[in-house]
């Protein structure tokens, strides 16, 4: 069986949320560096692999895999030796879904994304992209009332995908820790994870590259 | 089994992909009104059920699960004769929950809910035309995931197919779809309104674009 391949760049928090998995299933791989600064995505090759030209993808047998909350449940059913990280179960694996999908549709696209566009192309911020944040960090608060991981008391999945962009959101908002104690706790929990550099190296390159960016709030 | 009850209301598109999921699944369920234009998501009984404060939400037993992919996939799991509506094989699975991931993120998210929070929640005259454009990249990413394929995730008819269709025939209300610009996405819109049980999709997405036809405004630079 060869090594699966990994395209994308250690800045994307998706991109990390995979390299997470990666790193808790102990499962090598090659890396392949696909920077979306620099449009690499939108190569002849690249597109022929995925027609989408995001990060991450994952080359597995000869397989294009992309969507890093695809790649990671995918991992995880292909390579875990058990299925504590994505569970069988119904319910519970419904809870790490709602988590992933809520990772994907309000925190990655409505919240960070559209900042990070924004700044990137040096453009004022309105305040409603502000907003979007702390209404992130609110529900994250709300989620974590009981468990001490985002969809139950296990390290799931939503965990890697959740901590790579909500450690990316911190660069725009601070979480202050007696505002979300909860939220607090779970970051400094997953920051003890002994593969937790495989995020944090990027998203330190990330928050570096927009304090690089001088951008104004505006009403 | 327990009683299924599902929270909603007709004329959003995700509750409509519920319901196109459990008349494919012929389950049986009850269906309470949460009518988000009232802001019935909010009340203190939604909110202890659900604190994300979304529609749809389904009930099963004692058990509360949201986010309408969550759902479906919970839904063909616990219910499904078979596994058609969302292999368990692997790879096929990984493309189903690529197309579930970019309904939820591109589509939803970033090309619907957004010009619809403009023009229906915030009750805005000028829309920015990034908020076009994000419809018809949202079109143009569909007719090339469509490539040779009968359905979005393959040659079966998945719960992607459910959950695209029913933002996607709601997004026309902004931007119809011309069938020579996306000859593909024409066909896979024609072919699912074949199903016999497409009005659980065709009748909210009709009030769904009502209420969007009745707002006025422009699109600005």
């Amino acid at each position: 069986m060869g090594k699966p391949t990994l395209y994308g760049l250690d800045g994307s928090p998706p991109v990390r949320a995979v390299k997470l998995t990666l790193a808790a299933l102990q499962l090598p791989y090659d890396y392949t560096v696909v920077n979306t600064l620099k449009m690499d995505q939108f190569s002849e090759e690249y597109l022929k692999k995925n027609p989408q030209h995001t990060v991450p993808m994952l080359e597995d047998e000869g397989a294009c895999i992309w969507d890093s909350h695809a790649i990671m449940a995918y991992l995880v059913g292909k390579y875990g030796k058990d299925d504590s990280l994505y569970p069988q179960d119904l319910l519970k694996r419904a809870v790490v879904d709602q988590r992933l999908h809520f990772e994907g549709g309000v925190v990655f696209a409505s919240a960070l994304r559209s900042i990070a566009t924004l700044v990137f192309h040096s453009k004022p911020v309105p305040k409603e992209r502000i907003e979007a944040i702390v209404e992130v960090y609110d529900f994250m608060e709300a989620f974590l009332q009981d468990h001490s991981y985002i969809a139950g008391d296990q390290l799931t999945i939503a965990d890697f995908s959740l901590i790579s962009s909500i450690s990316s959101a911190l660069v725009y908002v601070d979480i202050e820790a007696v505002k979300y104690p909860k939220l607090s706790a779970w970051i400094k929990r997953l920051e003890q994870l002994p593969y937790y550099g495989e995020n944090a190296k990027g998203a330190e390159q990330y928050a570096a590259f927009i304090r690089s960016k001088n951008y104004t709030v505006i009403d | 089994m327990g009683k299924l009850v599902l929270y909603g209301v007709d004329a959003s598109p995700p509750v409509r992909a519920v319901k196109l999921t459990l008349a494919a699944l012929q389950l049986p369920y009850e269906y309470t009104v949460v009518n988000i234009l009232n802001k019935e998501q909010y009340s203190e009984a939604y909110l202890k059920k659900n604190p994300q404060h979304t529609v749809p939400l389904l009930e099963d037993g004692e058990a509360l699960i949201w986010d309408s992919h969550a759902i479906i996939a919970y839904l063909v799991g616990k219910y499904g004769k078979d596994d058609s509506l969302y292999p368990k094989d692997l790879l096929k699975r990984a493309v189903v929950d690529q197309r579930l991931h970019f309904e939820g993120g591109v589509v939803f998210a970033n090309a619907l809910r957004s010009i619809t929070k403009y023009v229906l929640f915030l009750g805005k005259t000028e829309v920015p035309k990034e908020r076009i454009e994000a419809i018809t990249e949202a079109y143009d990413f569909v007719e090339c995931f469509l490539k040779d394929n009968k359905y979005i995730a393959g040659d079966q008819l998945t719960i992607a197919d459910f959950s695209l269709i029913s933002s996607i025939s709601s997004l026309v209300a902004y931007i119809p779809i011309e069938a020579t610009k996306y000859p593909k996405l024409s066909a896979w819109i024609k072919r699912l309104e074949q199903l016999p049980y497409y009005a659980e999709n065709a009748k909210g997405a009709g009030e769904f674009a009502a209420v969007i036809k009745s707002k006025k405004f422009t699109i600005v630079d």
